[in-house]
């Protein structure tokens, strides 16, 4: 065109008058066809005008397209605009017929005309479908997708395209994203909220609980946090320590600070350890009262627990055991003492065993010296100063005494033997035999005082003794019934022996003189005697209490002074 | 009957060797009776005596148990270890106040011709020349 001469005014002008002229046709067309006026139209390609033509049958569809909220338009081969409707002009903020026969990819950005050609090439062989943004006249870039579908008109083909913007909606999925997201927060915020506030009004719920429990408890009480901060002290604390809630400084509260200083390490060690292991405390201390003294006291502490098993407060009581405690000590030392006599009182008759023994032995030398001498001198005596007065009655009482003498230290010596028995082997011993045995033996004594005897052990006839023992029991028992009798009444004894639950029970029972209260204490005594008309050596029952004694058994004595006497032997099985 | 050459009493106590003394010179046992005061001079005496044969070597030796310096089981002892050329021949006999069951079982593990509890009698005398000597006293 630069090389055509210029033209004139008057050629402008013509031209001009021409160019409105095809631009009023050009808009009276286009309206005729969007209103479905004309069902053809020329466009001026490249190579003269091409004629498209509209179906009549189209119309309604044109109305409705012109009517949508989407935008819609026509493509040519090349990807001219052969159509488009007023709502993609109104998206891209174009008039119609800026749109209408331009190229449509000078609304697609750079970056995306790639993408736009792929789509294009897509389209041609069929469908395609994609998203994108457009260029506005503004140059804002808008999100858009697109959908295309080859068409037929009047056998030329062109791809129908409807656009649809997608900035309202992605800025409402935006939003909704957010919103959701902040809603989830909140939910999340709310629920930890309420899931505090539920453990906070659980904890205070317990925690009132635990303290109106507490304050009603006759014991000290108090509550403290899973760390060991103290939450609750009740009535009985501030009682203790003389003081009322919240006087004095907050510390002199504490029991920490209560502890008698031999107490502290140890009681402090265990309550460290209880609340950082969860195991329940329990300790003796001394806690300082009020007026400066000390008292025991039993502290005690449990941890409570939440539903997940946290510790969320201490639950503790310090119960008063001072006077328990003092009188347990009380009773240690009674025990201590007790114990100390009774070795005392072992070393004692260990010692007394021993003097026995040796006192027994020592003293059999003098005294059968003491024999041999008086027989010598007997025999030097000349028989009329020997046998008569008042050398022979002198010489009589010597002897006398000197057989007195020799038979006690014997029952020493018989007496340190017992001593020395312990856990002489038993055996079952036939109890018949024995008492048979013996009565033999007392014959003369029964036959001179007249005495009724009466035996019957056929319900215990064995006994678990040794039978040298057992031997000497029965002697014993029957010749003290029958040596101690009654002189106005006729002598009547009952030996019996029947079992009594673990024991064998041998029970001799007379009507003879009986003793009194005093004496039957002194019974089991050695060398005790209670009567000097009976020729007697006081050591049988001490004997025989030491062997029943010594074989796991024991003996007791009912007796009534002038009505008789009732001996009961316990022989263990 | 054949008196012993010899004998020989072992007792600290002075009043027991002095009965027994009496009792031996009244019986006639012996005309040769030999007294010592402990083990010790028991010992010196064997040892004097006995390394031969001699008429003071005692046959019988009467053995108290308890004595200062050396009492009747260290006599043993010491007497067991002694070289003497006729020591079957001296008979041993010890005499106890009252046997402790430990000194029994002592006693009975002990090489002696036996033991007899105090006081010394005719009886037991007899006993001892009967059992050891084969002799016994005139009734």
């Amino acid at each position: 065109m630069s090389e055509a001469p210029l033209p004139t005014a008057a050629e402008l002008a013509r031209a001009n008058e021409e160019l409105r002229y095809q631009l009023e046709e050009a808009h009276d067309l286009i309206h005729a066809i969007r209103t479905g006026a004309v069902d053809a139209l020329a466009v001026q390609g490249t190579e003269g005008p091409r004629i498209f033509t509209l179906q009549g049958a189209d119309q309604g569809y044109r109305t409705l397209i012109e009517q949508m909220n989407e935008g819609a338009l026509l493509l040519s081969e090349d990807a001219t605009v052969l159509y488009c409707n007023a709502c993609l002009a109104g998206l891209l903020e174009c008039d119609l017929s800026e749109v209408m026969g331009s190229a449509f990819e000078t609304f697609v950005p750079l970056a995306f005309q790639e993408y736009w050609a792929g789509l294009l090439l897509k389209g041609w062989e069929g469908k395609s479908k994609g998203e994108l943004p457009l260029q506005t006249r503004s140059g804002a870039l808008v999100p858009f997708s697109v959908s295309m579908n080859v068409l037929s008109f009047n056998e030329t083909p062109t791809l129908a395209v409807i656009v649809t913007d997608l900035s309202a909606r992605r800025e409402i999925t935006a939003i909704r994203a957010q919103v959701a997201e902040q809603n989830a927060l909140l939910d999340r915020t709310n629920a930890e909220l309420k899931r505090e506030e539920a453990a906070r009004l659980a904890g205070e719920r317990a925690a009132a609980e635990a303290s109106r429990m507490l304050e009603g408890i006759s014991q000290i009480a108090w509550t403290v946090s899973p760390t060991g901060a103290n939450t609750y002290r009740n009535r009985r604390w501030y009682d203790y320590i003389g003081q009322a809630p919240g006087e004095g400084p907050g510390i002199g509260r504490a029991w920490r600070e209560r502890l008698h200083p031999d107490d502290a390490a140890a009681t402090l060690a265990r309550w460290d350890e209880s609340l950082r292991t969860g195991a329940p405390y329990e300790v003796e201390c001394r806690l300082r009262d009020g007026a400066g003294g000390y008292r025991w006291m039993l502290g005690r502490a449990q941890p409570s627990r939440n539903e997940q098993g946290e510790i969320v407060q201490w639950i503790g009581t310090y119960t008063d055991i001072h006077e328990h405690k003092l009188a347990l000590e009380r009773i240690d030392q009674g025990q201590r003492e007790l114990r100390d006599n009774n070795d005392q009182l072992t070393r004692v008759n260990v010692d007394l065993d021993n003097f026995i023994y040796t006192a027994s032995h020592d003293l059999k030398a003098p005294i059968s010296n003491i024999e041999g001498l008086l027989d010598a001198l007997l025999a030097e005596l000349p028989p009329e100063a020997s046998q008569h007065e008042p050398v022979q009655p002198i010489l009589a009482l010597m002897h006398d005494s000197v057989n007195r003498f020799k038979r006690t230290i014997e029952q020493l010596t018989d007496v340190s033997k017992l001593q020395k028995e312990h856990g002489l082997p038993t055996e079952p011993v036939d109890l018949a035999a024995v008492v048979r045995n013996v009565r033999l033996d007392l014959e003369p004594l029964i036959q001179s005082s007249g005495a009724q005897l009466e035996v019957d052990v056929d319900a215990a006839p064995n006994v678990m003794f040794s039978e040298k023992n057992l031997r000497s029991v029965v002697f014993n028992l029957l010749s003290n019934a029958l040596k101690y009798r009654a002189p106005d009444r006729v002598p009547q004894v009952r030996l019996r022996a029947r079992p009594e639950g673990d024991a064998v029970v041998l029970e001799v029972q007379d009507n003879g003189l009986g003793l009194d209260a005093a004496n039957k204490q002194k019974l089991f005594g050695m060398f005790q005697r209670f009567h000097d008309h009976v020729e007697g050596s006081g050591i049988g029952l001490y004997m025989v209490k030491k062997m029943v004694e010594n074989a796991g058994g024991r003996i007791t004595v009912k007796s009534e002074l002038g009505q008789g006497s009732t001996f009961l032997v316990y022989f263990s099985r | 009957m054949q008196k012993l050459t010899c004998a020989l009493l072992v007792d600290d106590d002075q009043t027991t060797n002095y009965l027994n003394q009496l009792l031996i010179k009244r019986l006639n046992i012996t005309d040769n009776l030999l007294v010592a005061l402990n083990g010790q001079e028991a010992l010196e005496l064997v040892k004097i005596h006995c390394q031969m044969a001699t008429p003071d070597c005692p046959a019988l030796i009467l053995l108290d148990v308890k004595m200062p310096v050396m009492d009747g089981f260290q006599f043993l002892t010491a007497y067991n270890e002694l070289p003497l050329p006729e020591k079957e021949s001296i008979i041993i006999v010890m005499l106890t106040t009252s046997l402790h069951p430990q000194d029994v079982d002592r006693v009975q593990s002990l090489n002696i011709g036996g033991f007899l509890n105090k006081p010394l009698t005719k009886e037991k005398l007899n006993d001892v020349l009967k059992n050891h000597f084969n002799r016994h006293l005139p009734e």
